[in-house]
């Protein structure tokens, strides 16, 4: 029987606009391109599974091919779908690593400098190559120490005095691998008057759905609304999100690929700049010191899935001496976990290739992205620092209560 | 949010008017749901190329008066032939700014060569599909090659060459057909009879194998003058590569527009995006304008549909979201609806008399009549007849025009876009 519901492969007119603006198809040959790989062959598919071809795993999830179609047609769903649907189930130990970040954050903090030292050991990182087909050319990123969870503990008790207060789903990245940018979300939102809770989260899925492992996403996405359902409690709190894949699975991929009733937390979720950017609309703007930096602001993809860019450019526009220059908007090529994978190594640097010659001719002084994923990229391909929008709000509050200004 | 102009939808006409407003100092936001029909056009702009019958009209400025006379619920007719050429070479200097240059035949229209080989009246063009030189040697009944690339199965050279033979103007002419290949270095790439437009195009744009694809247009040309070819040219670097063919074959290398996505619209698509960012326009993609809501004549905010919590604010509002095939419009069974503000639609009621039983009926279709109804300041009517006076209405969305019989779409699209950023910036 062909499932009636999802059918939005029905609306395509075969323009083929799509894939003129799949960044994969961009640089090879090897992906047929949205298009084909997810209306065309759909169609097919549903009949019999065994059309199913190894390219979709090119897809790197990036969701441009939704933003150029003319007919609403939910392209990397259905290529995220097929993947996970029909593709034989193979067990991959590397896959497996790089899409657990709660397992592998958890594993990592714990001997926190010890790990960074050994995986930037040219040696471990050929075994990796070699036993686990993780590149040698790309450098895992660095673990903290301890957790953020952790280390909220200490500062808990002040937050409670704010009589505004939101919850700060922090994402894994910030619990294991950068609690500065954890340190600067509550730096800011304090000095606009605003205390920050935590809740009990697990990572949002988005590595576990661009590795195949759809069920273990759900479960994380069904513990993640219990837990915020419990923090929001039945008030209007707001959720704030420092990840932009993590707003975007929280807010997109759980009800659209994952299926998911997320009708209680929906309206709470908000992406950290498009919180901070309604407060500064009213007035709640905090003193700002003017930095006389050139930044150059690059949008990650899922954050103009989203529409959220608008957000950012906003709240960095208001930053005092600070002057912005935006990037054509351009995929850089990692897609989380995919520009880690040794088999797509070259196809991730050849997508961020652009993007780097752009920055690199800008010759800014700072580089601004709201994910993290794509920092490490940008940072491993040009001689720039990048900074989250908050970090750089962080760095012109004066007085940082976490002494975190450079 | 709050911004001096927010632009729903991002075609011609709602980035012709984002330009004009963002090059006069206010902030603007562009927000457009899918990609425009640009990426479905000729990348030529027409602005009148057909007289009623479908008589083809060779001066469309000599005629505008008459037109506008005898059509005076037209878009034209709104703002008259002044602005209508002002803001044609308005968009042909801010396209040009970016490296793309756009010809007209002076005063007058020219003909491109369509898919089919037909010819079509058109005003403004790329190099590569209209300029004098080619044009005059156009004129001495030159020899002609029709090449495409193997694979390419968008395009019939054979096809164009039988139906051009057939015209008049060229049937004195001596007209050849061939393929060329993909370079050594690029076969079984990809699997070959899946080329698009787009895949070639990219080859292209990498500028590196020019001097091989010359080898072969010149040997399958012979000693004609002129090469047509499917336009695929790259979308980024099509100028330098056009005068690298042309200088290598000493042809003159012709594109012929091909089935979507059409490269020859990209690039228009392609400078004027990137026209509106130097300047400072933001441009969200990728998402749609659910509603918007009005208080006292005013559009009050608008919300998305990726953050339907969130009021977006704008001193002023355009609605450019295209017709029915952008979504601007949405027919059904008995009815037709502007979706984002519930504006008053003008269409006859009997869905019967939507349209022509003969595809092809010289008069065209009176739905493409159909559209938003403004005022000559392109404010648009909410459904209980009063004029919105901060929101603005421009291109493929108006009534009384009909794009195809008239050959007008493109003149409506550039002139009302430019004509609405006029308005809005005699009010701020
Ligand atoms: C297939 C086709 C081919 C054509 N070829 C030519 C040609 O060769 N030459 C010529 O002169 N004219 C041509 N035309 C006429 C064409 O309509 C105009 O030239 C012009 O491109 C229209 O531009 P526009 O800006 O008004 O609308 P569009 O280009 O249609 O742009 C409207 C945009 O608004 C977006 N949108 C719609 N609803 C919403 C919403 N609620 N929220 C946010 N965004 C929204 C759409 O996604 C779209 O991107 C063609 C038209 C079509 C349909
Ligand atoms: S852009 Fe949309 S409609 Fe066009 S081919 Fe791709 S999926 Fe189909
Ligand atoms: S999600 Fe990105 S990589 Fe995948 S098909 Fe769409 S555009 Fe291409």
């Amino acid at each position: 029987m062909i499932n009636l519901e999802n059918i939005s492969f029905d609306h395509c007119i075969k323009c083929t606009v799509c894939t003129a603006y799949c960044p994969v198809a961009r640089v090879t040959h090897l992906y047929p391109g949205p298009k084909q790989s997810g209306p065309d062959t759909e169609r097919l598919r549903i009949k019999n599974p065994n059309l199913l071809d190894e390219s979709l795993k090119y897809c790197n999830n990036c969701k441009r091919c939704e933003i150029a179609c003319p007919s609403d047609v939910k392209i990397a769903d259905i290529i995220q779908n097929a993947k996970w649907k029909y593709s034989p189930k193979k067990f991959r130990l590397r896959d497996m690593l790089l899409s657990h970040t709660d397992l592998t954050g958890r594993i990592a903090t714990f001997a926190g400098p010890v790990f960074n030292f050994f995986t930037r050991l040219f040696p471990v990182k050929r075994l990796l190559d070699f036993f686990l087909n993780i590149s040698s050319k790309k450098t895992l990123p660095e673990y903290a120490r301890g957790t953020f969870h952790h280390w909220f503990n200490s500062c808990r008790s002040t937050q409670e005095d704010y009589d505004t207060r939101v919850v700060y789903f922090h994402g894994c990245y910030v619990n294991y691998n950068d609690h500065e940018l954890g340190k600067d979300v509550l730096c800011v939102l304090n000095a606009m008057n605003i205390g920050v809770t935590l809740t009990n989260e697990k990572c949002c899925g988005v590595p576990l759905i661009a590795n195949s492992f759809l069920s273990k996403a759900r479960r994380n996405a069904a513990y993640n609304i219990k837990s915020l359902e419990k923090s929001i409690g039945g008030t209007n709190r707001k959720v704030v999100v420092s990840s932009s894949s993590c707003t975007f699975a929280l807010k997109h991929e759980y009800p659209n690929l994952l299926e998911m009733d997320t009708s209680t937390i929906s309206s709470h979720i908000e992406y950290i700049t498009s919180y901070i950017c309604k407060q500064f609309l009213q007035k709640n703007i905090p003193d700002m010191k003017p930095l006389n930096l050139t930044a150059a602001y690059h949008s990650p993809c899922h954050l103009e899935r989203m529409g959220g860019v608008i957000y950012s450019v906003e709240v960095l526009k208001r930053i005092p001496g600070l002057e912005l220059k935006l990037l054509h908007s351009e995929c850089c090529g990692i897609s989380g976990t995919y520009g880690f994978k040794k088999e797509f190594e070259q196809i991730a640097q050849d997508i961020g290739n652009d993007l780097f010659r752009q920055i690199k001719s800008l010759q800014p002084d700072i580089v601004i992205t709201d994910c993290e994923t794509c920092k490490w990229q940008i940072e491993m391909n040009t001689p720039y620092e990048v900074l989250h929008p908050v970090s750089v709000i962080a760095r012109a509050l004066s007085g940082n209560k976490f002494d975190l200004t450079v | 949010m709050n911004v001096d102009c927010i632009i729903i939808g991002g075609g011609i006409s709602g980035l012709t008017c984002g330009i004009r407003c963002a090059e006069n100092g206010l902030s603007c936001a562009i927000i457009s749901a899918g990609m425009n029909a640009l990426h479905f056009s000729s990348g030529s702009i027409d602005l009148l190329g057909f007289h009623p019958g479908k008589n083809i009209v060779f001066s469309p400025f000599d005629e505008l008066n008459d037109f506008i006379h005898s059509h005076p619920r037209h878009p034209y007719s709104k703002y008259g032939r002044n602005v209508i050429e002002m803001a044609l070479s308005y968009f042909g200097d801010q396209v040009n700014l970016k490296g793309l240059e756009l010809f007209s035949n002076k005063q007058n229209n020219h003909f491109h060569v369509t898919s089919l080989g037909t010819l079509k009246p058109s005003f403004l063009s790329q190099k590569s599909v209209f300029n004098q030189h080619i044009m005059e040697a156009f004129q001495n009944n030159p020899g002609i090659a029709i090449i495409n690339m193997e694979g390419f199965r968008d395009f019939y050279p054979e096809v164009v060459a039988s139906n051009l033979k057939k015209n008049s103007l060229f049937n004195r002419c001596k007209i050849v057909t061939g393929s060329i290949q993909l370079p050594d270095s690029m076969t079984g790439l990809k699997n070959n009879c899946n080329l698009r437009s787009i895949d070639i195009s990219r080859i292209f744009d990498m500028g590196s194998h020019i001097d091989e694809i010359a080898d072969q247009i010149k040997k399958i040309a012979g000693n004609s003058k002129i090469a047509g070819i499917p336009a695929f040219l790259g979308i980024y670097n099509s100028g330098n590569i056009l005068s690298r063919l042309c200088d290598l074959t000493g042809l003159f290398i012709y594109e012929i527009p091909t089935l979507p996505p059409s490269i020859l619209g990209m690039r228009l698509d392609n400078a004027l995006k990137s026209r509106f960012a130097d300047l400072g326009g933001v441009y969200i993609a990728g998402d749609r304008v659910k509603k918007g809501y009005i208080k006292n004549n005013r559009v009050d905010y608008i919300i998305t549909q990726n953050n339907p919590d969130t009021h977006l604010t704008g001193t002023f509002y355009v609605l450019a979201t295209g017709s029915f095939f952008s979504g601007g419009m949405i027919s059904e069974s008995e009815s037709i609806k502007e979706p984002v503000f519930d504006l008053i639609v003008e269409y006859t009621k009997n869905r019967k008399t939507w349209y022509s039983h003969d595809f092809f009926h010289p008069a065209g279709h009176p739905f493409f009549n159909f559209g938003v109804n403004t005022n000559d300041q392109l404010n648009p009517f909410d459904n209980s007849g009063k004029t919105i006076k901060n929101l603005y209405c421009s291109g493929a969305i108006l009534s009384h025009y009909d794009p195809v019989t008239e050959g007008t779409g493109g003149g409506v699209a550039v002139s009302s876009g430019y004509y609405a950023a006029d308005r809005i910036l005699n009010h701020s």
